[in-house]
């Protein structure tokens, strides 16, 4: 639960751009950004998943099932994020716009971003993408396979990542190329 | 604004119904086509913050922010396409009934047709937005990022990931995208919205 509760505020702040911290900001916050929807609602669902073992809490968790099923699938075909709970997605995930993501069995450290129609992970993979901190992905980029992502990295645009890409590099490019292997995304991460 | 969605109106009439159809279907249209819906909320939206820089509140600007709030998050769950207020679209534009654009040019000239999974935007270094010039054709999943311009009749061929500068009547294709071709008529692509492209005719140029 404390888990739950510190992911989801770091998530509200990575949107919030460390101002508006009324409760009335972070509403609207919730309200505007399609992102943060969609990551709340995975957020809960992990929730849900890790409490699956405490027998006494069984009646909620059927609500929540409920609940959860329900506002993922409006989620999943109204915005186009699809947010599996296979996906292991540290705290602090932003979202940039809606359309065509899929995460699906990978594992994202914190600070994370990801713009739209980007897909990251392999149904069909045992061992899906595992990707540092503080990574970069760009909009319709694609991190398929058992490939390791390394902190820092920028993915570009467009890009296609098979390879195992090293810490603080830039790819670019399908098949993607490492551009620069010193590449500071601190001033495009929000 | 009305003279501008008579104009793109006519032009997804045209592409829609290729042999000519009924005023009844015509005007079905109006509510079957989410690309349709998406630019007309965009150019009230457009209109909407003209009106209010000149005027500040009135009666009307009111009314319109009251309707924009509820129309927008309806468009964007039908259609999946977000389109920035502040870009100046010209009459005569198609975008993608299949959505998932997610644009935001300087400018977009008369004529242009943007299919689906398409973004245009800002790049992430912080460079302002490209601006689109007239009849000009993007294919599918193409991302136009950086302060570029895109000539008139230019062919953005599917799958392209362009950050530079393209003059007229030239063909772009590929990932980082370069120019495969400089004197090219897109008016064959710009007639349908089928995108049959043969590859092959470029590559070998």
């Amino acid at each position: 639960m404390t888990s739950f509760l510190r992911a989801s505020r770091a998530d509200l702040h990575r949107y919030l751009e460390r101002k508006a911290t009324s409760a009335w900001g972070k509403l609207w916050a919730i309200l505007v950004n399609q992102g943060l929807q969609a990551v709340l609602i995975y957020r809960f669902g992990r929730l849900l998943d890790s409490k699956k073992k405490v027998v006494p809490v069984w009646p909620f968790l059927a609500i929540g099932w409920i609940a959860y099923a329900v506002i993922a699938a409006v989620i999943r075909r109204g915005y186009g994020i699809s947010l599996s709970l296979s996906a292991d997605i540290g705290e602090g995930f932003y979202i940039g716009h809606f359309g065509g993501i899929e995460i699906v069995n990978c594992r994202l450290r914190e600070h994370c971003s990801v713009g739209q129609q980007t897909i990251v992970g392999c149904a069909a993979q045992i061992d899906g993408p595992q990707i540092g901190h503080n990574v970069w992905i760009g909009a319709h980029a694609k991190v398929f396979g058992p490939v390791k992502v390394g902190n820092h990295a920028t993915i570009a645009p467009g890009a296609r990542v098979t390879k195992d890409v090293p810490s603080n590099a830039l790819i670019v490019g399908d098949p993607g190329r490492i551009v620069s292997r010193r590449y500071d995304n601190s001033r495009i991460l929000p | 604004m009305w003279s501008e969605l008579r104009a793109d109106f006519k032009l997804y009439c045209a592409l829609r119904f290729p042999d000519g159809a009924s005023v009844i279907r015509r005007a079905l249209l109006l509510f079957r086509s989410p690309g349709l819906l998406v630019l007309a909320i965009q150019r009230t939206h457009h209109y909407f913050f003209d009106r209010r820089l000149r005027d500040g509140w009135t009666l009307e600007t009111i009314g319109l922010k009251f309707l924009l709030a509820f129309a927008r998050p309806l468009a964007l769950i039908i259609a999946k396409s977000d389109v920035a207020a502040s870009t100046e679209i010209a009459g005569g534009v198609y975008l993608s009934d299949r959505g998932h654009l997610i644009i935001g040019p300087r400018r977009i000239g008369s004529g242009t047709l943007i299919h689906d999974r398409v973004t245009i935007g800002v790049s992430a270094g912080g460079e302002g937005p490209p601006m689109i010039g007239e009849n000009v054709w993007i294919g599918p999943d193409c991302v136009i990022y950086g302060d570029s311009r895109i000539g008139n009749g230019v062919a953005v061929l599917p799958g392209t990931v362009l950050s530079i500068s393209v003059p007229d009547n030239a063909v772009v294709s590929g990932n980082p995208g370069v120019i495969v071709r400089r004197d090219f008529d897109n008016t064959y692509l710009r007639r349908n919205l089928a995108c049959n492209i043969d590859r092959e005719s470029f590559a070998s140029r």
